[in-house]
């Protein structure tokens, strides 16, 4: 059994360990830098093991020395919003904490493929890649799955359908920058706009941009949780059964879709390898200038991370 | 919730196994052998607390048992065999149907009847003839079938996981089938935009052969798994009211413009059967070749009538 370390026992780091504990798909390392956060965390997980039969080990620590020989390791750690925040506002502030975690991951997991999940996450993918120095295959920031989770949903609500069914591609940042393609939203194959009319699909489109707004603006206290971590969980899955999956991710480019020396979401195929292939799709002019405007945005941020 | 399968054939007992390894209902599997079901039913049974069954399946050669059920899959009839096409089962084929039919109305008269005896697209007609069923609750398993199919095929040769492959497969369960293209997606991007003409072209005519080839392979019996696990899949979405899109095939009155058929085509499934029928904008040449294949059904069926075998 494969072992993947969570760094940052916050709430999508214990979802994070909850849905791969539920699948069965790795021993997992939950380690967090306040003391035993982390560990009564994993003990309480465990717990639950017998009731719902799962048998992959979950434990806890404060010390990172305990993620050697991870195959994958999860960054969850950094500030989260507030309403009324902004994700690149978090920008300096969880550089800063994210600093002393490549420290630790290069001394202890130096072969681990690193999943990034902490905000602002194309940026912070990008800061990763450059501070790492690890090949650029081998980190992959988790937001465009989770859009294409929230797309898919209000797609199957709007439509009365199954969510299983729907399919989605986002592109671009994750922010209110994201670029969706219409035609790429399916269901069973379907493209929507042969199934709602123009400006429903674009009422939908916008509430996914807002989604994790509005579960914000609703919680207060607390960002969303369950789909970030359910999102990080099948991209682990996929690297360690090295399944070849689909997904939306925000990795470096250089030179695909015409981008280089950057960071944005695409489509791509995840394998024990992490990024095992970037798919590099033919886009409408339309789509085209909007993807550009939304790595016009990111390059600003990354700018200002002055590397 | 309770599901009763008619046939316990590999095809109808891979169902069953699918079915209660979901947890989705309590299944009753019949056969009109004496004690072949039941032994069956025990069998599986046995296996219960290593995978932790709690749903209930027995086996019974009365077709009372089948009282109430929610969904009646009909797998019974004979299967095909090396050299043999789908038509060549047809008069053995429709005389079985007739009598499971009759005992399916008289003992289920609210289920949802799931048909996946050959030739599909004909014996689901005689079903729904003989039951007198509304339109929607008669359904046959053929596309999610075919299109699975094409969907393993078009992730092995992107290697890709299945799991990201999409497929629509419509018109009739036999050679004439239509595979979409245009509608056969991997995460969303059609596959025309990543596997060539001839390629795709290639796959194709591999799916519409894909039961044959299983058949050559197997020599004395035809493919089990994949139409048991298409034909649970059918009655999961009933019984959970999944309304999911997929293809199937439906009694169609206009709908493709063609009428008084089944035909493969996308429907959404849920707690009563065929809860929609979806009509895609297919192209001329699309439409041609389901047209063409939803004929070759029509043809069967005005002889068959002619001839007053249903």
């Amino acid at each position: 059994m494969e072992k993947v370390s969570i760094i940052g026992s916050g709430n999508v780091g214990v979802a994070t360990a909850f849905y791969l504990a539920e699948k069965g798909i790795a021993n997992i390392m939950l380690v967090d830098i306040v003391e035993g956060k982390a560990k009564g965390s994993a003990l309480d997980l465990s717990e639950a093991a017998p009731v719902r039969g799962y048998d992959v080990k979950i434990e806890g620590s404060s010390d990172f020395k305990n993620i050697k020989g991870s195959k994958v390791v999860v960054i969850t750690a950094g500030k989260v919003r507030k309403p009324n925040t902004l994700r690149y506002e978090l920008l300096e502030e969880n550089v800063k904490l994210i600093d002393p975690i490549f420290e630790e991951i290069k001394k202890y997991a130096p072969k681990a493929i690193v999943v990034v999940l902490t905000e602002p996450i194309t940026a912070m993918t990008y800061y990763a890649w450059k501070k790492s120095g690890l090949d650029r295959k081998k980190i992959i920031g988790v937001a465009g799955k989770l859009d294409v989770t929230r797309v898919c949903e209000y797609a199957a609500e709007e439509l009365k359908v199954s969510p299983i069914d729907v399919t989605a591609l986002v592109l671009g940042g994750h922010h209110k920058f994201m670029v969706i393609p219409p035609e790429f939203i399916r269901v069973s194959g379907i493209p929507i706009t042969e199934l709602l009319p123009e400006e429903k699909i674009k009422k939908l489109i916008n509430s996914a941009r807002e989604a994790g707004t509005t579960i914000l603006s609703l919680l207060k206290k607390q960002t969303s949780t369950y789909s970030p971590g359910a999102a990080v969980a099948e991209t682990v899955g996929a690297i360690v059964n090295d399944t070849k999956a689909i997904m939306s991710v925000s990795t470096c480019l250089e030179g695909e879709y015409g981008f280089k020396n950057t960071c944005l979401g695409v489509p791509v195929i995840i394998s024990k390898k992490g990024i095992e292939k970037i798919i590099d799709i033919e886009l409408s002019l339309e789509i085209k200038e909007e993807l550009k405007a939304s790595a016009d945005v990111i390059n600003k941020t990354i700018e200002s991370l002055g590397i | 919730m309770k599901i009763s399968i008619i046939g316990s054939g590999n095809v109808g007992v891979a169902a069953a196994l699918y079915l209660i390894e979901k947890k989705v209902a309590d299944v009753v599997l019949i056969d009109i052998v004496k004690n072949w079901a039941e032994g069956i039913a025990m069998d599986i049974v046995h296996v219960s607390p290593i995978r932790k069954y709690d749903v209930h399946i027995n086996g019974y050669s009365d077709f009372s048992k089948i009282k109430d059920s929610d969904v009646v899959i009909v797998t019974a009839g004979k299967p095909r065999l090396p050299g043999m096409s789908r038509e060549d089962l047809l008069r053995d084929n429709i005389k079985i149907m007739k009598q499971v039919s009759e005992y399916v109305a008289k003992y289920a008269p609210n289920a949802v009847l799931i048909t996946v005896s050959n030739p599909l697209d004909i014996l689901a007609y005689v079903a729904l003839k003989v039951t007198g069923f509304a339109l929607k609750k008669v359904i046959g398993m053929a596309g999610i079938l075919d299109s699975s199919r094409f969907r393993y095929f078009i992730a092995s040769e992107l290697g890709v996981s299945p799991k990201n492959v999409t497929a629509l497969v419509l018109g009739g369960h036999g050679d004439l089938m239509v595979p979409l293209p245009r509608y056969s997606t991997v995460h969303g991007i059609p596959v025309t935009e990543l596997l060539s003409k001839s390629k795709i072209e290639e796959l194709v005519e591999r799916t519409r052969k894909a039961g044959g080839e299983i058949v050559s392979y197997l020599k004395t019996g035809s493919a089990y798994w994949s139409p048991g696990c298409s034909a649970a899949e059918m009655a999961e979405c009933v019984v959970r009211d999944k309304r999911r899109i997929v293809p199937c095939s439906a009694y169609l009155r206009g709908e493709y413009g063609i009428d008084g058929l089944f035909v493969g085509v996308p429907i959404q499934i849920g707690k009563n059967g065929v809860e929609e029928i979806i009509e895609l904008a297919l192209t001329t040449e699309e439409k041609e070749a389901l047209h063409f294949s939803a004929g070759k059904v029509k043809g069967t069926i005005e002889k068959l009538e002619a001839e007053k075998l249903i």
